[in-house]
C-alpha cells in the first residue's frame, strides 16, 4: 500500500491560480520587504536625518527639484524650494518632509499618541495651547537663544502668538490675516472707484448693502466671492471678524463662550442678508473662488493673505479679467473698530527622546526657516520678524504698506481657548446653516454656543 | 446559514493504528493559530470594547474614570448622535430598496449567455473592485458645484449649477447615488446566481401558457428567487448601515449633520476628539442596531415563508 | 401561430430592455470616462473650467507628473504588502482550522466551532477602538503587522474552509488513515490539494477585503510612508489639490485604480465568483 493509493477524484479542476499565486505572493513579499529595508538603508547614514510635517500642499511637480528660493511662488512653491534649499546646503542634517493635508492635527495627534511624533511640525499659533497644556511640546528659549534668535525679534502679534506660561513654544513664521481681494475692473465698471483710481469700500453695514446693490446693478455680477461649500473656516473667519469689530468679546471666559448676543444677532443678520439679496456667489468651494476671482465672477474675493501674491502674479497678465485691476485691503471697518481675525504659522519641536546630534539638526533648520522669513512674507503673509517688516524690500513687496496697519488690528481667539479648530468648525457650520436658512439665525447662534461650550467641557 | 453552523457528528472511530480515536486535544493544535488570533482581536477586543464604552477616557495619560451609564445618557441627548442615527436609517432606506429594483432588473435583463450580455454584466460589477477612495475621488469630480460633469452637462442645458453635497436635501442623496454606482455589481450576480437555479421547464411551461412577461416574473421568477432576495436585503441592510468612506472624503457629514452616519461619528469622536469612551458607547449602540435590524429582516422573511 | 407572434412580442420587448440596459451601463462608465478625460488636460486650464476638458489641447504631463513625483508607487507597494501577506495567513490559519473543524475531534469542538461562527455577526466598527488602543499600547502603529493582524480575526475564511472540508467524501480520509499516517500529514498531503477552489475563493475575496480597507490603515499607519493606496489617494483629496492640481489628481485616481481593473477584466470569473459566494454565506 503506497501513497499512489489515495485517490484525488471527485474535486472539481483546480484553477492554475492559486498554487502559484501563493508561491508568487510569497516571493513578491519578501522580495518587497527587502526592496523597502534597502532603501531605507540607501540613505547617507552621515547626515542626521529629521521628519518635517507640514501642509501648504504638494508641488513636487513644479518644484521638485528648485532649490532657488527667489523661484517660488506661492505658499506650496516657496516651501518646497525653502526645503529643498536647505536639503541641499546642509552639510549636517536632511530633512525628511512629510506633507500633511490642513490643517493635519488629528494626523499629528493620532502619531504623537502612537509614540512616534515628527520631530518638527508646522503649527497654526491658535492651536499651541492645545498641544503645549498637555506638555507636548518642547519649550525653545534655550535653543533658539544658541542660534542666535531672541523673543525681541519677534512682531508683537508672533510673540504673543507663540509665548505661553513665559516660554517661547514654537518659532513664529508668520501672520496671516483676512482680506478684500478687490478686482478694480469692475468696481469702475460700478462706478466704485475713487479720483486716485483705488476702491471706494463701505464703512458701515448699511454702505455695504448699499454698495452691493449698486454693484450688481451696474455689473450684473454678485459683489462678494466667497467660499461657502466645503469648508468651515472662511465662515468663522468672517463672522469672528464681524464680531471682533462690533467690540464683542465672546471669550471674555476661555471656557465658556457667548454668541448668542446682539452682535452676534447682527452679524449673522448682515451675512444672511447679503446671501438673500444674491450678492454672494453661491455654492463655490475654495477652489471654485479662487479661480472665479482670477475669471472675474464678483467684485470682492473674501480670503486671506496667501493668496496676495498669486493674484499680483495674475494681474501682470494681459487680457484676463483682473489684469491691471487687482487691489487688496485689510476686511473694512463696518462697525466700531478696525479689528480682524488673525492667526499665524509657526514651527514647534515635538517632545521625543531627541538625540543631541537630532536636537542640534532641529534647531539649525529653524534658524534656516527664521533667515528665510522674508522669502516666505513674498506669500502675502505678514513676516513674523519685526526685522523684516521694518525693511525696505518688505515694504517695496505689493501693497505691503496697505496691510501693515493689521500686524496690530490682527485679533486671534484668546490663547487660553482650546481646541480652536474644533470650535471653529462649529461656528462655521452653524454660521453656513443660518446663511442657506436651514435654520434661523436665533437657533443657529443658541446651538453655536451650546456645541461649543460642549466641547469646550471635554478633555 | 443556521443549519450549517452545527458540525454535525464528530469523524467515526476507525480502528486504525497511526491515529488516535476519539477526541484528542492534540487535534485542537489545527484551530490553535487561528484560535489565538481569534480570542486575541475580536473576542478580547470586544468585551474590553464594552467596557470602555462604560468609561470617560483621558486621551494622553490614560486616565479612565468608571462613568456608568453615563456616556450612553449622553448619546441620547446629543443631537448630532441622533442626526446620525436618523441618517444611517435614512440612508439604508434609500439604499437597500434600490440595490434590490435594480440589482434584479439588471439580473432579468442580463440573464443570458450572449457576448452582449456578458460584457454588460462587467461594466455593472468593474465598480465594485475599486476601493471607497478612487469612488469618491470619481463622484467628488461628479458633484463639484461648476466644475463636476454634472454640472458641465447642465450647464449645455443652460442650467445653473447645483451643489449637490452642500445643500442639506440633496447631501445623503448623493452618497447614496455614488454608493448605488459603486456596488449595485454585488446584488446583480446574487440575482443572476439565483435566476440560474429556476428550472428551464418553468418557463416554458408559462409560455405554452401564453403567459405575459409580468405575469411569468410575478408568479415563477419572483418565487423561486425568495431565498436569495432575504440574503440580498440582509446583506445590504448590515453593509450600508456601516457607512464611512464616502462620508468622511465627500462631505464630511454635513452640511449641517445631514450626511453624518454613525461610524463618521464613531471615527470623529474617537480618533479626532479622541474622546474614547463615548466613542465605544456609539459603536455598541450601532452594533446593536444592526443586529436588531437583521434580526427584523429574517423574522420578517420567515414569517412570510410560513405563510 | 399564437406562439410565434408571442414569441416575436418578447423580441421585440428584449430588444427595448437591452437598449435601457445599455443606456444605464453607459451612464455608468459616464464618471470613469470623466475621470481619464480630464486627467489629460493641463491643471491651469480645468482651473478656470472644466468644460475645458471636451476639447483639446490635451497633454500628458499629469501622467508623467506622478510617475516622478507622486507617493502611488509606495502606497501601491504597502498594500501588496499588506493584502499578500494577510491573504497568506489567512489561507493558512483559515485550513488549519478548517481541517480540524471538519475533520478531527477534540474536547469541546462543536461548542467552540459556534463560537467562532458568532464573530461573524460582529461588525468591525464594535473592535476599533479596543483594537486601536491594543496596538497603541503595544507600540505597533505604523508597522505592516498592525495593518494585517486584525483581520485575521474573521471567521469568514474558517467558516468556509470548514464547509469545504467537510464536503469532501470521507473515504478518501479512511483510505490515508489505514496507512498509518498522521493527522497532520492526510491534512497536507491529501486533503488540502483538494480544496483548491475554496482557497481561490478565499484568497481572491480576502485579497480584495484587504486591498479595499479604509477605515483600519486610516486610524493606524498615520506615517505618510505608511500609506496603503486608499488612505493615500485620500490623503490627496484636499481643497489645494482641487483647486491648483485637479488633472493630476485625476491621474494619480487612474494610477491607483488600472492595476485593479486590470486584474479584474483578466481574473472576472474568479473575483465575481468570490464576491458573490462570500456574501451568499
Amino acid at each position: 500500500m503506497n501513497a499512489s493509493v489515495w485517490p484525488n477524484a471527485g474535486v472539481a479542476n483546480k484553477p492554475a491560480v492559486t498554487e502559484d499565486a501563493l508561491k508568487i505572493f510569497t516571493t513578491l513579499l519578501l522580495a518587497s520587504v527587502a526592496l523597502i529595508g534597502g532603501a531605507g538603508l540607501s540613505f547617507g547614514a552621515d547626515k542626521t536625518e529629521i521628519s518635517v510635517a507640514r501642509f501648504f500642499g504638494a508641488c513636487e511637480a513644479d518644484y521638485g527639484n528648485v532649490t532657488d528660493v527667489n523661484k517660488g511662488y506661492g505658499e506650496c512653491g516657496i516651501i518646497t524650494a525653502m526645503m529643498n534649499k536647505f536639503n541641499a546646503e546642509s552639510p549636517d542634517t536632511h530633512v525628511k518632509v512629510d506633507i500633511v493635508e490642513w490643517p493635519g492635527y488629528d494626523q499629528l495627534t493620532a502619531r504623537i499618541r502612537s509614540g512616534e511624533p515628527p520631530t518638527i511640525s508646522v503649527m497654526h499659533e491658535s492651536v499651541i495651547s492645545d498641544y503645549q497644556s498637555r506638555g507636548l511640546l518642547e519649550p525653545l528659549d534655550d535653543g533658539l537663544k544658541a542660534v542666535g534668535i531672541v523673543a525681541s525679534d519677534f512682531t508683537a502679534a508672533a510673540k504673543a502668538g507663540v509665548i505661553k506660561d513665559g516660554k517661547i513654544f514654537a518659532l513664529p513664521f508668520d501672520t496671516h490675516t483676512w482680506l478684500w481681494h478687490i478686482n478694480l475692473n469692475l468696481f469702475k465698471q460700478a462706478g466704485l472707484i475713487d479720483s486716485a483710481g483705488g476702491a471706494i469700500l463701505p464703512k458701515s453695514a448699511n454702505e455695504l448693502l448699499a454698495q452691493a446693490k449698486q454693484f450688481k446693478e451696474k455689473t450684473g455680477k454678485p459683489y462678494f466671492i466667497m467660499v461657502l461649500a466645503n469648508e468651515t473656516a472662511a465662515y468663522t473667519r468672517t463672522f469672528d471678524t464681524l464680531l471682533y469689530q462690533q467690540g464683542a468679546d465672546f471669550f471674555a471666559d476661555p471656557n465658556k463662550v457667548k454668541f448668542a448676543s446682539p452682535e452676534g444677532k447682527t452679524a449673522l443678520t448682515l451675512l444672511k442678508t447679503l446671501y438673500d439679496n444674491g450678492d454672494i456667489t453661491k455654492n463655490e468651494d475654495y477652489s471654485a473662488t479662487v479661480s472665479g476671482f482670477a475669471a472675474g465672477e464678483g467684485g470682492v474675493m473674501i480670503n486671506g493673505t496667501w493668496l496676495v501674491n498669486d493674484y499680483v502674479v495674475e494681474a501682470k497678465k494681459p487680457g484676463v479679467p483682473l489684469s491691471n485691476g487687482y487691489a487688496v485691503a485689510p476686511f473694512p471697518q463696518l462697525y466700531a473698530n478696525p479689528k480682524v481675525w488673525a492667526d499665524g504659522h509657526s514651527w514647534v519641536i515635538l517632545k521625543a527622546n531627541l538625540t543631541d546630534a537630532q536636537r542640534k539638526s532641529a534647531y539649525s533648520f529653524l534658524k534656516f526657516l527664521w533667515d528665510n522669513d522674508f522669502q516666505w512674507a513674498r506669500t502675502g503673509h505678514l513676516p513674523a520678524s519685526q526685522k523684516v517688516i521694518d525693511s525696505a524690500d518688505f515694504k517695496a513687496l505689493p501693497f505691503r504698506s496697505v496691510l501693515a496697519p493689521l500686524s496690530v488690528n490682527g485679533t486671534a481667539l484668546p490663547a487660553a481657548v482650546r481646541h480652536q479648530f474644533g470650535v471653529q468648525d462649529i461656528e462655521g457650520e452653524e454660521v453656513a446653516s443660518a446663511m442657506r436658512g436651514d435654520k434661523t439665525i436665533d437657533a443657529a447662534l443658541a446651538d453655536m454656543e451650546d456645541r461649543v461650550n460642549k466641547l469646550l467641557q471635554s478633555k | 446559514m443556521t443549519d450549517a453552523a452545527t458540525l454535525g457528528a464528530a469523524p467515526p472511530r476507525t480502528s486504525a493504528k497511526g491515529v488516535r480515536n476519539g477526541p484528542d486535544w492534540r487535534n485542537g493544535l489545527f484551530i490553535l493559530p487561528f484560535l489565538l488570533v481569534y480570542v486575541g482581536l475580536l473576542v478580547y477586543p470586544l468585551f474590553w470594547g464594552m467596557w470602555i464604552s462604560l468609561l470617560t477616557y483621558d486621551m494622553f495619560d490614560k486616565s479612565a474614570i468608571f462613568s456608568g451609564l453615563d456616556n450612553f445618557r449622553n448619546l441620547f441627548s446629543d443631537t448630532i448622535f441622533l442626526g446620525a442615527v436618523r441618517n444611517t436609517f435614512v440612508f439604508v432606506l434609500l439604499t437597500v430598496p434600490t440595490f434590490v429594483v435594480i440589482g434584479l432588473a439588471l439580473a432579468l435583463a442580463l440573464n443570458r449567455e450572449s457576448r452582449n450580455a456578458a460584457v454588460l454584466r462587467a461594466v455593472f460589477f468593474g465598480a465594485s473592485v475599486l476601493s471607497v477612495t478612487i469612488v469618491t475621488i470619481i463622484w467628488k469630480i461628479m458633484y463639484l458645484p461648476g466644475r463636476g460633469l454634472i454640472s458641465v452637462v447642465l450647464g449645455l442645458f443652460g442650467i445653473a449649477p447645483i451643489s449637490f453635497l452642500t445643500t442639506s436635501s440633496l447631501a445623503l442623496p448623493a452618497i447614496a447615488a455614488a454608493t448605488v454606482w459603486w456596488i449595485i455589481g454585488l446584488p446583480m450576480m446574487l440575482f443572476l446566481a439565483a435566476l440560474q437555479q429556476i428550472p428551464g421547464e418553468l418557463y416554458e411551461a408559462a409560455v405554452l401558457d401564453n403567459a405575459s412577461r409580468w405575469r411569468t416574473l410575478r408568479s415563477i421568477t419572483l418565487p423561486s428567487i425568495t431565498r436569495t432576495f432575504v440574503v440580498v436585503v440582509i446583506y445590504e441592510i448590515v453593509a450600508q448601515f456601516q457607512l464611512f468612506g464616502q462620508a468622511l472624503l465627500l462631505t464630511q457629514g454635513g452640511p449641517n449633520n445631514t450626511s453624518r452616519p454613525i461610524v463618521l461619528f464613531i471615527y470623529e469622536t474617537g480618533f479626532r476628539d479622541w474622546n474614547l469612551g463615548y466613542a465605544a458607547a456609539a459603536s455598541e449602540v450601532l452594533f446593536l442596531l444592526m443586529a436588531i435590524a437583521a434580526m427584523a429582516q429574517y423574522v420578517a422573511s420567515r414569517r412570510g415563508e410560513a405563510r | 401561430m399564437a406562439l410565434a407572434q408571442h414569441m416575436v412580442g418578447r423580441s421585440l420587448g428584449d430588444r427595448v430592455i437591452l437598449g435601457a440596459v445599455v443606456a444605464l451601463a453607459a451612464l455608468w462608465i459616464a464618471p470613469v470616462a470623466w475621470v481619464v478625460i480630464v486627467s489629460f488636460k493641463p491643471n491651469s486650464e480645468l482651473m478656470m473650467s472644466t468644460a475645458s476638458a471636451l476639447h483639446p489641447p490635451y497633454t500628458l504631463k499629469n501622467y508623467t507628473d506622478v510617475a516622478a513625483t507622486s507617493g502611488v508607487f509606495h502606497w501601491f507597494l504597502n498594500s501588496i504588502i499588506v493584502a499578500g501577506g494577510a491573504t497568506t495567513a489567512t489561507l493558512i490559519l483559515a485550513s488549519l482550522a478548517g481541517y480540524g473543524f471538519a475533520r478531527t475531534d477534540f474536547p469541546f469542538r462543536n461548542v467552540l466551532f459556534v463560537l467562532v461562527l458568532l464573530g461573524l455577526a460582529v461588525p468591525e466598527q464594535a473592535l476599533i477602538i479596543a483594537r486601536h488602543q491594543l496596538f497603541t499600547d503595544w507600540k505597533l502603529h505604523n508597522t505592516y503587522i498592525a495593518l494585517i493582524l486584525p483581520g485575521l480575526s474573521n471567521a469568514f475564511g474558517v467558516f468556509l474552509m470548514t464547509q469545504y472540508f467537510r464536503s469532501i467524501p470521507k473515504d478518501i480520509d479512511e483510505a490515508a488513515m489505514l496507512d498509518n499516517a498522521s493527522r497532520f500529514k492526510i491534512f497536507w498531503r491529501v486533503l488540502l490539494p483538494l480544496t483548491i477552489p475554496a482557497q481561490a475563493t478565499l484568497g481572491i475575496f480576502t485579497f480584495l477585503t484587504y486591498w479595499n480597507d479604509y477605515l483600519w490603515p486610516l486610524i493606524s499607519a498615520t506615517r505618510p510612508e505608511m500609506f496603503t493606496l486608499t488612505v493615500g489617494i485620500a490623503s490627496t483629496q484636499t481643497n489645494f489639490a482641487q483647486s491648483e492640481g485637479l488633472g493630476f489628481l485625476m491621474a494619480q485616481a487612474v494610477f491607483a485604480g488600472l492595476p485593479v481593473f486590470i486584474v479584474y477584466l483578466f481574473f472576472q470569473r474568479y473575483i465575481v465568483q468570490a464576491v458573490a459566494g462570500a456574501a451568499i454565506r
